[in-house]
């Protein structure tokens, strides 16, 4: 408290009282009622029972484990592990994984290439190119990779008229649609990630390992990849965040038996009205992306500082 | 570069692929818009026809909700951007060592996954809403208030981040040196900060615009029982689906193409202008192409093109063709009914025959791709 | 209507770092006023603290006799021109120029007129709409000036407003910027790590070394009668000779060094204990090649190496195991120069010399 005195001190000297009140009210309010609070009053309603509204705050409202524990357990009362949500758990987290390494591959070449082959009219281009898709809606992008791959989308119609296969197949119940869409909805954030990154390398250093014969893979992994790493750190963090979290995609995407962890506090939050188990999910996904990303962050030593620029 | 680093047939092919991975989804979606097929889908090709940019726009539930999100949009770029720029003054005046913390807090939104901001937005306003005993027609109960501040809580850090930007350049020196000169700090804001932060703001505003109004996994929770403009998109897609939608991404991809070229034309303009010679070039000598190359003659000339193709489109009538095609169908249909009871007939089975129409793709979607539930809703 | 400015002992810190160490001066209304010292020895702080950024740990500012303790920047009678000048990008140059007048609310016709006035006297008349960044280095200079002047204050602080130019320029810009302090007769407070400028601008300069303020005097008497080896050694060429005291006589002490005993004046009216460990500091223009043997002071020494730069000659000599310079005036190369082994006999005149003590505490 006294560095926010010290602060709004030094800063209205600076700026004017005006502007000093106006930034410590806005950050403030900010963080405590729109981050903070909602948290923590998500994470209070999770460990309650879902009760009718006149019992709310009645001598039935108790804290409790049950949410958590039917996550762990479901109906089995702690005898067997309820395979079905855990797994669909593990699920999710595994094919954002795998969105975010596929983008990391599918984006690092152009970002390089933006970065350091375009020049001029063919760079800014690239850059109109990369950017007017994604001013299409998230739903819309989704519905343009049903129509490709459904079963009498483009992709079976083109791959049964050159008898690639005889069958239309269903790359809807396969979950392809919807990795490939999940990876195209976030091609952009990786891309300028990545870019902002890899632009500040100096081209003479790559010019020079060229000069000593080093390889191509190997000036990139010495030299090129160095300088990425925080762009690619970035642009992984917010891609798994976005994807693990996505709610959209699946819902239009996933095939009817594959479901993402979101669905799952869709459904009970919404479908079922039990807002302490959707809240219950809902602090289980934070808690576990924001573990997996803080782990990925300490094993490839990235700090949280990189995220954004 | 050339020396295979990354330039090259290499680069060439990887970029040429890569664009048209993110450019192929669309031009198919495009084409499907003028299929007069019920089922969006390029072939087999029936018959070209704009009708479906008229069920789009007679589709009231999206209609409303369109209003909804510019009402939104709007709201949150007045609350986000103030809000952006309050975290990125506190960012660039703050003592280095709280800097790191308050930069993982304010950027922390971002990480949190929305449908997570959308269920603790609801869930701690209604608690407020209950400790202060108020009913269900209050605000705190209210979609449009939640979706305003669920929105805002991680929009904000959109603007904070573009903001904060332009700040990490400003010479702190301009400020000092305003303030020597007899400014009061709040003129020296005024006067000196705010204007170089002006093109930022702008950029900030038009961003945390987009974001709220093609936000998703929030808004689904926040609106409550109302629905904004991507609420509603995903709801008709969820449950059935038609080529209207393309049709809504047909518009959405021709007013960005617009928006691109006259702000290509207006960054040529404007380097040419910056380069001090502008007399040099040859566009800029004739008064013609001159005149042609400013940003407001392009964007009149292809607004102008656009609405010609659409009145031109508008006066296409499908009906012949689709009569065609309709009585096409119902030939195949009966001859394929015809054929069933032939077989049946010779089969002589017991049961008797189902009245099932011959499916031609076992639907796997869960009924959205069936034709009966193809009608707009 | 002059104000002087009085540092009453003031300590500015930084955390644990001291960068002002008990700065305790009076600059006079209307004097040309300059601070010098190498880089980092606290010239900026002293600055910015008198124009209000930073305040002193210890002591007080007076402008005018007033205390300046709770007197924001934009309400004290001083203009500080910034090391990077700090014009403002956005701005046009007339707008630059009137943005004190602006924040007055002075109305906008008189606002220009007084700009162009300023332009005028700045010699960069019809600049007025031109971008900042379309000036060259010099005019942005002039530009920064005369924004701090339309400000109309009684004290201008200028800090190291010439070291982004180039040599010619800057030396163009010392007259200048003189002829400009006598025109409009205000006091400039001027920092500078160049003792070029210090010397031909200011009535008076101070020399600073790590927070310290060595020695305050005009000019000449820095130059020729430094207090402290540091500034003897920072401000010109020196050749410095160590040795202990053998005796004194009056303001003139001899030491006892690896050249032969060497006579010079005690700096300060000091007097010096024998035996006390001292140094005499004597310029390079001072020594001279004595052709007949002199009565005091004869070094024998030997030639080394000698540079050619047009009007004078530095010859690098070696005496008793020290390295000396002696600059020489090329017109007439003597005899002793032309002789084949490089042998030479140097002098000076003991009152041309200065003595400092190694330890200060010591003697009085
Ligand atoms: N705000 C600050 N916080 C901590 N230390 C500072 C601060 N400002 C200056 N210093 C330190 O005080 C010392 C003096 O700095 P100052 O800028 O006054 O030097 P200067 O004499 O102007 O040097 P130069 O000639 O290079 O401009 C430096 O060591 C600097 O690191
Ligand atoms: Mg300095």
């Amino acid at each position: 408290m006294t560095s926010l005195a010290r602060f709004s001190r030094d800063f209205s000297s600076r700026h004017g009282t005006g502007a000093a009140s106006f930034v410590v009210a806005a950050v403030l309010f900010w963080i405590v009622f729109l981050i903070l609070l909602p948290q923590l009053a998500m994470l209070d309603v999770s460990f309650r029972h879902n009760l009718p509204r006149p019992e709310v705050g009645g001598p039935r409202d108790v804290h409790t484990l049950d949410n958590y524990r039917y996550f762990l357990f479901g109906n089995s009362g702690g005898a067997a592990l309820n395979a079905l949500d855990i797994g669909v758990l593990t699920k999710t987290l595994v094919a954002a994984v795998l969105v975010t390494v596929l983008d990391i591959l599918l984006c690092y070449p152009i970002a390089f290439i933006l970065a350091h082959s375009a020049s001029g009219a063919g760079a800014r281009l690239m850059v109109i190119g990369l950017i007017v898709p994604f001013w299409i809606n998230d739903i819309l992008r989704a519905f343009a990779f049903r129509i490709l791959f459904g079963a009498t989308g483009v992709i079976n119609g083109v791959g049964l008229s050159l008898g690639l296969w005889d069958q239309p197949i269903d790359f809807i119940r396969a979950d392809v649609a919807l990795y490939a869409g999940l990876a195209y909805t976030y091609v952009l954030l990786m891309v300028f990630s990545i870019y902002n990154a890899v632009e500040t390398l100096d081209r003479n250093q790559i010019e020079a390992a060229r000069d000593m014969g080093a390889s191509w893979w190997r000036v990139h992994w010495r030299i090129v990849l160095p300088v990425a790493k925080p762009g690619i750190a970035s642009g992984a963090t917010m891609v798994f965040m976005l994807t693990a979290g996505a709610l959209a995609a699946p819902q239009i995407l996933g095939g009817p038996s594959n479901l993402w962890f979101t669905q799952l506090i869709y459904q009970w939050f919404n479908d079922a009205g039990d807002w302490a188990r959707g809240s219950a999910y809902a602090t289980i996904l934070l808690v576990v992306c924001l573990a997996f990303v803080f782990l990925m962050m300490r094993i490839f030593r990235v700090s949280i500082g990189a995220i954004g620029r | 570069m050339n020396r295979g680093v990354g330039g090259g047939l290499f680069a060439f092919s990887y970029t040429l692929l890569f664009f048209l991975f993110l450019f192929g989804p669309l031009i198919i979606m495009v084409i499907t818009a003028f299929n007069s097929s019920a089922f969006p889908r390029v072939v087999p090709w029936e018959c070209f026809t704009t009708d479906w940019f008229g069920l789009l726009i007679r589709n009231e539930r999206l209609m409303t909700g369109l209003w909804t999100s510019l009402a939104i949009g709007i709201a949150v770029v007045a609350i986000a951007v103030p809000f952006g720029l309050a975290g990125a003054l506190a960012l660039a005046d703050i003592g280095p060592r709280l800097r790191a913390g308050l930069y993982a807090v304010l950027i922390t939104p971002i990480l949190i996954p929305g449908v997570v901001l959308g269920i603790s937005t609801i869930v701690f306003w209604s608690f407020v809403g209950r400790k202060l005993g108020a009913g269900y027609d209050t605000v705190f109960y209210n979609g449009l208030f939640l979706t305003l501040l669920g929105q805002v809580a991680f929009i904000a850090s959109y603007a904070m981040l573009i903001l904060s930007a332009r700040l990490q350049r400003f010479d702190p020196t301009l400020t000092e040196a305003a303030l020597d000169l007899g400014a009061t700090p709040g003129q020296a804001f005024r006067k000196i900060l705010l204007p170089f932060l002006k093109p930022a703001l702008g950029s900030a505003a038009f961003i945390t615009f987009l974001a709220s109004f093609e936000n998703y996994n929030t808004t689904v929770f926040t609106i409550l029982s109302g629905n904004t403009f991507t609420t509603a998109l995903a709801s008709k897609v969820r449950h059935g689906t038609d080529p209207s939608l393309s049709a809504l991404a047909v518009i959405i991809i021709a007013v960005t193409l617009i928006g691109a070229m006259v702000q290509e034309a207006h960054h040529r303009r404007r380097d040419l202008l910056r380069g001090g010679r502008p007399e040099r070039s040859r566009l800029y000598a004739n008064p013609l192409t001159r005149l042609l190359t400013h940003p407001a003659a392009i964007l009149l000339i292809l607004v102008g093109c656009t609405g010609a193709i659409i009145w031109q489109a508008s006066h296409h009538d499908a009906q012949a063709c689709r009569a065609d095609i309709l009585s096409e169908k119902q030939r195949v249909q009966e001859r394929l009914l015809q054929e069933q009871q032939q077989r049946m007939q010779q089969r002589q089975t017991q049961t008797p025959a189902a009245p099932t129409a011959p499916s031609n793709n076992p639907s796997p979607f869960g009924g959205a791709f069936n034709p009966g539930s193809l009608a707009p809703k | 209507m002059t104000k002087d400015v009085v540092l009453d002992h003031v300590s500015i810190r930084f955390g644990g770092y001291t960068a002002v160490e008990n700065a305790h001066l009076t600059i006079r209304g209307g004097e040309f006023f300059s601070f010098l010292g190498p880089s980092g020895c606290g010239k900026t702080t002293l600055l910015r603290c008198i124009s209000g950024f930073v305040q002193p740990s210890a002591g007080r500012v007076l402008i005018g006799g007033e205390d300046m303790r709770n007197v924001g920047p934009n309400k004290r009678p001083t203009a500080l021109i910034f090391q990077n000048l700090a014009l403002f990008p956005l701005l046009t140059v007339a707008e630059n120029i009137a943005f004190p007048l602006e924040v007055r609310r002075v109305g906008r016709k008189q606002r220009r007129k007084r700009a162009d006035e300023l332009l005028e006297m700045i010699a960069l008349p019809g600049t007025g709409d031109k971008k900042v960044h379309e000036l060259s280095g010099g005019q942005k200079q002039r530009v920064a000036i005369a924004r701090a002047l339309a400000a109309e204050p009684d004290i201008l602080l200028l800090d190291e407003p010439l070291s982004a130019l180039d040599l010619k320029l800057r030396q163009h810009m010392r007259t200048e910027l003189r002829a400009i302090q006598q025109r409009v007769g205000l006091t400039f407070i001027y920092i500078t790590h160049d003792q070029g400028e210090a010397l031909t601008m200011s009535d008076q300069v101070a020399v600073m070394n790590a927070g310290v303020i060595e020695q305050i005097d005009n000019p000449e008497t820095i130059y020729n009668r430094p207090r402290t080896p540091f500034v003897a050694s920072f401000v010109g060429e020196s050749n410095a000779i160590h040795g202990v005291v053998l005796s004194q006589t009056g303001r003139l002490a001899t030491l006892d060094t690896p050249l032969g005993p060497l006579t010079g004046q005690a700096a300060g009216g000091r007097t010096y204990l024998p035996k006390e460990r001292c140094t005499l500091f004597v310029r390079p223009e001072q020594l001279f090649i004595a052709d007949t043997p002199p009565e005091v002071n004869t070094i024998k020494a030997k030639r080394v190496n000698e540079e050619f730069e047009g009007s004078i000659r530095t010859l690098y000599l070696q005496a008793g195991g020290e390295a000396l310079r002696l600059y020489h005036m090329n017109a007439a190369v003597s005899a002793a120069l032309a002789s084949g082994d490089g042998a030479v006999t140097v002098s000076f005149k003991p009152e041309q010399a200065t003595i400092l003590p190694d330890d200060p505490a010591l003697s009085g």
